[in-house]
């Protein structure tokens, strides 16, 4: 690969690697060549013409497509000819041919690829006087995106993305010669995940995005790089503001991350970040209603009513619940505020103490990746525990798709449901929910090549690939290693990677935006910052150094316990809604002596506070956040609405810290982050200026291991053992893209998109349970029930009953009530 | 003093004095505003106005090139979607909000240079005046129903 080849371009002598395409040679060399179907991350197809350069060869000179030609040793190349400016103009007006003139209404006008090609190679005038075809305009191709095949220019880059990233050819081209057009498969909409980085990919305004049509144009905006927080894989975006409000998100290119492309969910879903219901001042219950106030006199009523719960019942009557969503900077604070302020290590988010994480997330994306004419990664066999990456990380979907194509990589997945990367080829092995355990011992005793005794041929297939492979990736998520079971399916995989053999490794991905960083940031009841035991004592003393003050050794409560505890008194909730988790949490809520709510939207928690917090989302305030590869990244302030008295999360502890009588030396976002680097030794170093706009991994030998220790006790966990009589199905739930959650439900144009209140089930069942899709039933456990509709769907197992979390009008919690398994029935109302 | 420069000195005078003599037999100039109307040149710049086409649709389209070529930034547009069964203008888009600030503008003409539909133009309108600051921000109501100003146009 490494082998390089010398050509002439425009008289200048330039040294490329082999292979590489003579359009990005030029690039290389700083030469221009105008192309409108070449792209660097598709496959060259040289349909637009555009690119023709002058090329000495053995029969004379020739025009040839510079975006097909791969280089050549001792070429020469001429872009800058009479010949090649006579072919550019010609080809520009017989693509301007039909293209109309609506670059005023256009909302690619302004950065758009033909009108500054016309611009720069054009012949400036035209000579068309025959009217321009017609054919559909602004015709929604899916709830998001608008096609208007008049001002297509059939470059076919929308639909290469679709085959060779998403591997879902949902666009093609129908007719031919002067009406060829662009045009979705039989009515079926773009359903891809990422369908939104067609419009990105579109050299001209036929694909627009219909979510921020007509609201910005390209000159007038502010563009500020940030980063995704929808889920864990830390995408790298653009906001594009105007007059305080967030006009669009488009993709940003990180080579270590996203590659440039990023999901539907975190182009189009940022409705809420100026929704009119956001929290714009403190909230006090007074006389039982929530009456705005004052910062001051919030903060000096929960100052006062914490110091009076700490004396009365001991600092560990209060906990605290961070959040996922929230920066490292604002999980640090809290963090402190509990541990140094209060006295307690009562504190968890969801999905922390109760799930058995590795701390070192995935090795890193990269790995997977498979760049255009780049290096084959450096994994061969992939094992997805408990892990949907279409729902839950669909930018990590696409790079194993690419992977899987292109890199040769082989896929094994153990699955609750049979998920849509099933249709690839290779082994699928379904578990019910707890019986995860018994599913890996099995793919071990396959691997260790005891499979005769045991196991069904998928376990057996599983176990050769991952025995033969040489670089295997085991990952696995929280759905699988919650609860009880938890630690047990974490040391099961790792005994798994162990018989596999050398170079196989396995790797946790949380799920919320930050779950990696609000882990390395301590938000665990047993893990100090930098996820150090809570009897670590070098970690200890420097904290203590550090903070100025003793920290408490005992192990905190988990999120769980903390919501089913009898003994807590007061609870800081900080972006997170229990209440609509579980009856008996929202119940419990009610009972405290002070609760505390930190929220951007008014959530059902927030309904039930003393106090009412608003905080500041991630695109209103300045913080890090840490990807699940351990990359630390920085979004910026973006937009700042100056009607609300909203505060960043960390601001709003400190003030608290202040009011309480701790003196914290932090003055901006900037020392607060200054401290993580000093409190978190992964995060050494790891300031703003070394961040920069890509952000840094933090190297995995910085973590502590994974020792066991989980919590005190296991209070409150329901058994879920009810008879299997009564309750014949096992309740299968976990996350979809498209959920009811809040963040999602306040962009009203993918109202269509979502995911119904919906229990589906197999085919088999469903008839055994006379039940039709559409058709109206009850789902009922031992612990509450639900009224949903029913849907049909051969992807559930049999003997299963999917429903997701988060819906709308259909929180699965009323099922679960705290526990992690639970079997169900399913009856026609 | 040379007796020369007494003569050119007298000259002056007298020529002077001859164009005050000369406006003694003429009509006054000064204009009776507000009771009378005043004469402008056809391409005089006051007050901006919106215009419609003849079956009543906006010609605005709110494409947003006024702003962009305001060297002030007076103006302020927000374009929206319009509705296929009742649209405000031809198209697919129109101005949902178009605001103009006559304490920034500097009159230069620009926005009407850059429109690409003749939608805003720079009317005739040049008695402005106000009691609120808040009253010379345009809406667009005002500017698509402009009032008759009290011109005469006279000739260029």
């Amino acid at each position: 690969m490494a082998e390089h080849v010398t050509l002439t371009i425009n008289e200048k002598e330039v040294s490329v690697p082999a292979r590489t395409l003579l359009v990005d040679a030029a690039r290389m060399a700083g030469v221009e060549i105008p192309v409108f179907c070449s792209h660097p991350k598709l496959d060259p197809v040289g349909c637009c013409r555009m690119c023709l350069v002058e090329v000495d060869g053995p029969r004379g000179t020739a025009m040839m497509a510079s975006c097909t030609m791969p280089v050549g040793d001792g070429m020469v190349v001429r872009t800058d000819t009479e010949q090649v400016r006579t072919v550019q103009e010609a080809n520009l007006g017989f693509i301007l041919l039909n293209h109309p003139l609506d670059c005023p209404i256009c909302d690619k006008g302004g950065e758009c690829p033909l009108q500054d090609q016309t611009m720069r190679f054009g012949q400036g005038i035209s000579q068309l006087i025959e009217p321009k075809r017609l054919a559909k305009k602004h015709y929604d191709i899916s709830d998001t995106i608008v096609l208007d095949q008049e001002r297509c220019v059939l470059c076919w880059r929308c639909i290469r993305y679709l085959e060779e990233w998403e591997d879902k050819p949902q666009l093609g081209l129908f007719e031919r010669g002067n009406d060829t057009i662009v045009d979705i498969q039989e009515g079926r909409p773009v359903d891809a995940k990422t369908s939104g980085n067609i419009i990105d990919l579109c050299p001209v305004g036929a694909l627009t995005n219909r979510v921020a049509r007509f609201a910005y144009r390209p000159w007038e905006i502010e563009r500020t790089p940030s980063i995704c927080m929808h889920c864990s894989v830390g995408c790298n975006v653009r906001l594009d503001s105007r007059t305080h409000q967030l006009r669009r998100i488009v993709g940003r290119e990180n080579m270590q991350v996203n590659d440039q492309w990023i999901c539907d969910k975190g182009r189009f879903a940022h409705g809420w970040v100026n929704d009119e219901k956001r929290l714009t001042a403190p909230l006090l219950r007074k006389n039982g209603r929530l009456t705005q106030v004052q910062w001051s006199e919030a903060l000096a009523y929960i100052a006062g009513k914490a110091a009076g719960i700490k004396e009365k019942y001991g600092a560990d009557a209060i906990g605290a619940i961070g959040s996922g969503k929230i920066s490292n900077e604002g999980n640090y604070a809290l963090q402190r505020f509990m541990r140094g302020v209060i006295g307690t290590n009562n504190i968890d988010h969801r999905d922390g103490g109760d799930v058995a994480a590795l701390p070192t997330g995935l090795p890193a994306l990269a790995e997977l990746m498979k760049p255009q004419y780049g290096p084959d990664p450096q994994v061969d066999t992939v094992l997805l525990f408990g892990v949907d990456p279409s729902e839950e990380l669909p930018v990590l979907d696409l790079h194993l798709k690419r992977a899987i194509l292109r890199g040769g990589v082989k896929l094994i997945i153990a699955h609750a449901r049979k998920i849509e990367l099933t249709r690839y080829e290779g082994p699928y092995l379904a578990y019910k929910p707890g019986e995860e355990i018994p599913l890996i011992d099995s793919l071990t005793q396959a691997v260790q090549g005891s499979c005769e005794t045991g196991g069904d041929a998928a376990a057996r297939a599983a176990g050769g690939l991952l025995s033969e492979s040489e670089k295997a990736l085991i990952i696995y998520g929280p759905m699988a290693a919650r609860g009880e079971s938890g630690p047990g399916v974490r040391l099961e995989l790792e005994r798994l990677a162990q018989a596999a053999g050398e170079g196989t490794r396995v790797a946790y991905v949380g799920l919320d935006g930050n779950a990696q960083g609000c882990r390395d940031m301590g938000v665990l009841p047993d893990r100090l910052p930098g996820q150090f035991p809570l009897d670590d004592a070098e970690a200890k003393a420097r904290l203590e150094g550090l903070w100025g003050c003793t920290l408490s050794g005992s192990p905190g409560y988990t999120y769980k316990q903390m919501l089913d505890s009898q003994e807590m008194r007061a609870l800081f909730v900080n972006g997170a809604n229990p209440a609509a988790e579980s009856p008996d949490w929202a119940a419990s809520l009610d009972d405290l002596d002070l609760l505390v709510v930190t929220d951007l939207l008014p959530t059902e928690t927030a309904e039930k506070a003393d106090v009412v917090l608003p905080a500041q989302g991630w695109a209103e305030s300045d913080g890090t956040y840490t990807n699940l590869e351990r990359r630390v990244q920085r979004a910026p302030k973006a937009v700042a609405d100056p009607k609300s008295r909203a505060a960043p999360d960390w601001m709003i502890f400190i003030h608290l810290a202040r009011q309480m009588g701790a003196a914290w030396p932090f003055t901006d976002v900037r020392s607060v982050t200054e401290e993580i680097t000093w409190a978190v030794p992964a995060y050494a170093g790891l300031n703003w200026e070394a961040l920069g706009d890509q952000g840094r991994q933090w190297a995995a030998e910085a973590a502590p291991s994974a020792a066991e220790s989980t919590g005190r006790g296991t209070a409150g966990v329901h058994a879920g053992a009810s008879e299997e009589a009564d309750y014949p199905l096992s309740l299968v739930t976990g996350t979809v893209l498209y959920d009811g959650g809040t963040l999602f439900g306040l962009t009203e144009q993918m109202h269509g998109m979502a995911h119904g209140a919906t229990v589906t089930l197999n085919p088999a069942d469903a008839a055994t349970f006379g039940v039709e899709a559409g058709s109206p039933v009850t789902v009922q456990s031992d612990q509450g029930q639900l009224e949903v509709t029913a849907a049909v769907d051969a992807q559930v197992q049999q003997g299963t009953a999917w429903i997701p979390e988060s819906l709308p009008g259909a929180p699965v919690g009323a099922l679960l009530n705290g526990s992690y398994t639970q079997r169900v029935k399913v009856e026609r109302r | 003093m040379e007796f020369g420069d007494f003569l050119k000195g007298a000259s002056e005078i007298g020529k002077a004095m001859g164009v005050t003599l000369k406006h003694l037999r003429q009509k006054p100039v000064t204009v009776e505003f507000p009771h009378e109307d005043i004469p402008i040149y056809p391409r005089f710049r006051g007050r901006h106005e919106l215009r419609r086409y003849a079956n009543g649709l906006e010609r605005c389209i709110g494409c947003c090139l006024c702003e962009a070529a305001c060297p002030t930034e007076a103006i302020y547009v927000e374009a929206a979607e319009n509705d296929p069964d009742a649209p405000l203008s031809p198209g697919e888009r129109h101005a949902k909000v178009y605001e103009l600030n006559l304490l920034r503008c500097v009159f230069c003409g620009d926005c009407e240079e850059a429109c690409p539909t003749e939608a805003i133009v720079l009317g005739h309108d040049f008695a402005m005046a106000n009691y609120e600051r808040k009253d010379f921000v345009l809406t667009k109501e005002q500017l698509l129903n402009p009032g008759m100003p009290r011109v005469i146009i006279r000739p260029e």
